[in-house]
């Protein structure tokens, strides 16, 4: 039982701070349709500013994520201006393709400036430490605090979309650009906000990430994976449907926790034999595969 | 009868073209007589067998305009095939390599049949995704060798065996893959005039308007992307017996997928030479680059910064490719 429980409540915590990643990759696609495949290459950018900052002034990780924050922006912002604006006229290959481009771009940049080895975070308040809570469940204070951040990163954006003039005319671009347009509403900021953003939250993802995880140029890939099954998921473009999305994926990426449970429980000889944990990431694609097929337009997505 | 007169029919091409194309193709077929470094060499073959990926890329990807980022996935069926008949049950590769090219189609339809219900970006999205789920299974089973892979010793056999396709020179290989080289050539110049051809051209230009005519969309899509697979497997397995080792990261990796795509666009998709000359061009600047610029200590990984820069730079300023210059400078100087 406490395995389940535990399982459960890891894929909790885990899910939300994939919601925050995907949530980028959600406004991204919803204001300007691009897919961005370096989305896991700016959550590799977060995660060595959060770690070099913390390193450097040697503050606590958890106090890094506002100079995250300032680099993402302005890394989305120049990105948009340096480069996808000029995407944006030609074919969806192209566009696929350059954003593909981009993401060996940063990803090898980061390996000529870092080098290729594994990189962690050993210091901080809350290193170390962990709660029970009850029925032999232990959560590590590190995994929760970042998840609670998350959750209030996660709100911050979704009040700034919802909530604000900002945010209405964001979403008048992504309902109709032409329209917008004649609305007088700035759709080239918009769009170039839309990356702002964007890079913001996903850097802020990687600072908090990189407190339980270790960075190495090459992670990008995983966690744009990652952040495309839980934005089909979601449904391309809607925010809350990210949020939910990401606590699914979370529970899915725990699926060999549960595999564990119900081979303890039904002491089933042949579950042992099966290599599950190899094949944690491989439920998240298949998920991914299956959603895209059945239901392109996710559970509460909006674009066709 | 018909259909080798078609194939071999290219009297739709303008002179310049067939000129040019004649002298490249006599320069292929002489190359190895002329004193050459065998890093050249193994460039040229590594080129021959990118053009041929990219020929199979361009049916589905260029005349039918569905942009397809999961062909590895076919590569490791047919190099793992290849590689684990050979090391088991000593199956040559003549044999082989049909069996895996049915695979590889197989499995094309088991996965293009739900695939092709999408469009656009989803379809490019769904298409990685199924490879990396494929890619995970390779690095687990047992059966054909794990996360560490295959390998052939050449030392069991006695080279040349052109059965096994085991060679000890280069040279033998140069002239395989040249082979499959021309065959592809003519059977793309068969594909463009066939009547899936055209009907591929139709869904590409307006898919409402194809199927109003009576075009059936979604078969037409799937037999396109058995005929791709079929190619980029057969490659596969000659990419078995050529490299001797394959692992599930080096040829089921999303790289391999996105370098096939984005040879033929840079090209230019949708032309017979367009995914030649892409080939052509990023292959040997891939393993120049990497040659001279990725063997210095602390440049780790310059070679693939520029390259990155120049697939930027193509997609942001000339989505069309190289053939679309050539094409607008013709029309230029014909009006």
């Amino acid at each position: 039982m406490d395995i389940l429980v535990g399982s459960l409540f890891a894929g909790l915590l885990i899910g939300m701070v994939l919601a925050l990643v995907a949530l980028g990759l959600t406004i991204i696609f919803g204001v300007m349709d691009i897919v961005n495949f370096a989305h896991g290459e700016f959550l590799m950018i977060g995660m060595y500013t959060g770690l070099l900052t913390a390193q450097g002034l040697g503050i606590d990780p958890l106090l890094t994520l506002p100079v995250a924050a300032i680099v993402g922006f302005l890394l989305g912002i120049i990105c948009y201006f340096g480069f996808i604006k000029f995407l944006l006229r030609g074919p969806m290959v192209a566009q696929l393709l350059g954003t593909f481009g981009l993401m060996l771009f940063l990803r090898n940049l980061a390996l000529l400036i870092f080098g290729s080895e594994d990189r962690a975070l050993h210091h901080g308040l809350l290193v170390g430490k962990s709660f029970d809570l009850g029925m032999g469940v232990i959560v590590s204070a590190t995994k929760l605090a970042c998840a609670t951040l998350s959750v209030v990163a996660f709100v911050a954006v979704w009040l700034l979309i919802n909530r604000t003039k900002i945010g209405k005319a964001l979403t008048a671009t992504a309902l109709n650009a032409q329209g917008a347009r004649y609305m007088g509403i700035p759709t080239e900021k918009m769009n170039a906000l839309a990356w702002g953003i964007g890079g913001g939250s996903v850097t802020i993802a990687g600072a908090l990430i990189v407190n339980f995880w270790s960075v190495n140029p090459f992670i990008g890939l995983l966690f744009t994976m990652i952040a495309f099954a839980i934005v089909a998921l979601g449904g391309f473009g809607s925010v809350p449907g990210a949020f939910f999305a990401g606590l699914v994926v979370g529970m899915i990426t725990e699926i060999p926790g549960f595999w564990d449970f119900f081979t303890y429980t039904f002491g089933a000889d042949w579950m042992v034999d099966i290599p599950m944990t190899s094949f944690k990431y491989m439920w998240v694609y298949v998920a991914f595969f299956v959603i895209m097929v059945t239901r392109p337009r996710g559970l509460f997505g909006w674009k066709q | 009868m018909e259909t080798i007169r078609n194939a071999l029919d290219f009297s739709d091409f303008p002179r310049l073209d067939l000129t040019v194309a004649g002298a490249v193709s006599i320069a292929f077929v002489v190359f190895p007589l002329f004193p050459h470094s065998a890093f050249a060499m193994a460039t040229m073959i590594q080129f021959l067998m990118f053009s041929l990926y990219g020929m199979g890329w361009n049916t589905i990807g260029g005349y039918g305009g569905q942009v397809d980022l999961g062909k590895a996935q076919y590569v490791g069926i047919g190099a793992y095939t290849t590689a684990v008949m050979l090391i088991r049950w000593d199956v040559p590769f003549w044999v082989s390599m049909p069996i895996g090219m049915c695979l590889a189609v197989g499995w094309s339809f088991i996965i293009g049949y739900p695939l092709f219900r999408l469009k656009g970006h989803y379809f490019a999205i769904a298409t990685i995704a199924s490879t990396l789920v494929l890619k995970d299974i390779f690095e687990v089973w047992g059966f054909v060798g794990a996360a560490r892979g295959l390998e052939i010793s050449p030392i069991k056999y006695n080279p040349p065996d052109f059965l096994r396709l085991i060679f000890r020179d280069d040279i033998y290989y140069f002239y395989t893959i040249l082979g499959f080289f021309f065959l592809g050539i003519f059977y793309i110049n068969w594909f463009r005039k066939s009547r899936l051809g055209f009907q591929l051209r139709s869904i590409k230009d307006n898919e409402d308007v194809a199927r109003s005519l009576g075009i059936n969309v979604h078969w037409a899509k799937v037999k396109t992307y058995a005929i791709a697979t079929a190619f980029v497997s057969m490659v596969g397995s000659f990419h078995a017996c050529y490299i001797k080792s394959i692992e599930p990261e080096d040829t089921m990796s999303l790289d391999i997928s996105i370098l096939i795509a984005l040879m033929a666009m840079l090209g230019g998709a949708g032309s017979l030479w367009g995914p030649i000359i892409g080939a052509g061009i990023l292959i040997p600047l891939k393993s120049y680059l990497k040659e001279w610029l990725g063997a210095q200590a602390g440049l780790v990984g310059i070679d693939l910064i520029i390259y990155a820069g120049i697939i930027m730079l193509i997609s942001a300023f000339e989505p069309r490719g190289i053939w679309g210059i050539v094409e607008k400078i013709r029309r230029r100087t014909r009006s």
